[in-house]
């Protein structure tokens, strides 16, 4: 039978815990209602941002556009890549961040050489996985909490900024999907160089095929202005899916050792219980067979 | 009942409009353009700048910060940063920002910085000047 004292102490830690846990778990639920809100503003924004340049892209004759370079000179295994990597700022979500850095793990190894890959990470977990490892840019530092339209602007302009000046090849982003409130799904979307098949499925496929559109005033000047855009508006969206994804996972996660603490209490006070009868009947028994021996 | 077509206008944090109208001006990198149904399939951007769309006869504004249209003979659809009516501008952040980025102009910066400070001189100057117009 363990000591009471023990007993005792480890419940009271436990309860401590229980405390830190049940505040986290409160706090991420807040969060995620406000990052849920702003995901439902900005999902029709995404889908549509997608969807929209998917059929503008149809309707553009074929421009020499630089980016639509897909740098064909330059053979597969040299071409520099680079991946931008959502993560959290910090743990204590689930497997959140684990699945986005193995997932990312394994779109490396895809890669035919590792020195040309760079990775471009947001979030403290991340970097600091990375860091370990690979060639982190270092001057790349964006925290993932409450994304804005700002910071994602700044993110789009770095990454076409190197691909103007030839330091990247091709850049993918890796974030996690929301597909419901209990579904998460790590993905990578391809933001340079473009190609027609790399957007992902359009929220409605009500877009008729149309002959070839006026651009105003080139499809040129056009796609300047409107990639940067896109890029923007992509980083955006899959900032905000993120957010919504790390506070959802929080927020379980938190559930689940609120849940287990307490179910861990419960079993250590039954226990404590028979601790201390079994004490207090030992020490009766014991009183008992003092008065006995006393009698003889 | 004029002829209409339908009209999607979807900023970053919102959808803003969307329903039939009857007549959409712009402001295109080269002035202003009006788009009536059976317009021809066109694609342009939009620079911060004014927005009007005609609804059962009577013009709506709007401000709309940095974005593109897709025009199709029967719908059109725009994807911009951000669309406020006139009288939802904040004019005391407004009038803020445009200080702050003045302040910023008459400092030595880089380039891009340069270009940064001079579009959000600009985004707020037109709201700015929206509200003003449109709000009293």
């Amino acid at each position: 039978m363990p000591n009471m004292r023990e007993i005792r102490e480890r419940i009271a830690s436990i309860q401590q815990i229980l405390k830190i846990t049940n505040a986290m778990y409160l706090m991420s639920s807040s969060k995620l209602k406000k990052a849920r809100k702003s995901l439902e503003a900005t999902e029709p924004y995404f889908y549509k941002l997608q969807s929209t340049i998917d059929s503008v892209l149809e309707h553009t004759p074929h421009t020499r556009q630089q980016f639509f370079d897909r740098r064909a000179d330059i053979p597969e295994e040299k071409r520099k890549k680079g991946y931008i990597v959502i993560t959290a700022d910090k743990g204590l979500c689930g497997s959140y961040n684990h699945n986005i850095m193995k997932y990312t793990e394994q779109e490396l190894a895809k890669a035919a050489d590792i020195d040309n890959c760079y990775l471009f990470v947001m979030g403290q977990v991340g970097r600091m996985h990375f860091q370990r490892k690979m060639r982190v840019d270092g001057e790349f530092l964006y925290t993932t909490q409450n994304p804005t339209l700002y910071r994602a602007g700044e993110i789009a302009d770095m990454v076409i900024d190197k691909f103007d000046n030839g330091e990247l090849d091709e850049v993918y982003l890796i974030y996690t999907d929301m597909i419901n409130s209990s579904q998460q799904e790590t993905r990578t979307l391809r933001l340079l160089p473009f190609e027609r098949r790399h957007f992902g499925k359009a929220a409605d496929g009500t877009m008729k095929k149309l002959p070839k559109a006026s651009f105003m005033p080139s499809p040129e000047e056009v796609m300047n202005y409107l990639i940067p855009q896109y890029a923007k508006g992509i980083i955006y969206g899959a900032m905000v899916e993120a957010f919504c994804c790390e506070q959802q996972s929080r927020m379980t996660a938190m559930d689940a050792a609120t849940t287990s603490a307490k179910d861990m209490i419960k079993e250590l006070s039954l226990m404590y219980n028979r601790a201390r009868q079994a004490a207090i009947t030992q020490e009766i028994t014991e009183v008992c067979g003092g008065a006995a021996s006393l009698d003889e | 009942m004029a002829k209409t077509f339908h009209l999607e206008i979807i900023a970053t944090d919102r959808v803003f409009f969307e329903g039939e109208v009857e007549h959409l001006v712009i402001t295109a990198i080269d002035g202003l353009l009006g788009i009536l149904p059976g317009h021809e399939p066109l694609v342009t951007c939009l620079p911060t700048g004014e927005l009007k769309y005609m609804v059962n006869g009577k013009w709506k504004y709007a401000a709309i910060s940095e974005g593109f249209i897709q025009v199709m003979p029967e719908s059109s659809i725009i994807l911009a940063d951000t669309c406020e009516l006139p009288e939802e501008i904040d004019i005391k952040r407004a009038e803020a920002a445009k200080e702050r980025a003045e302040e910023q102009l008459r400092q030595k910066q880089s380039i891009k910085e340069y270009y940064q400070t001079q579009a959000a001189l600009n985004r707020a100057m037109n709201r700015l000047k929206i509200s003003q117009k449109h709000f009293k």
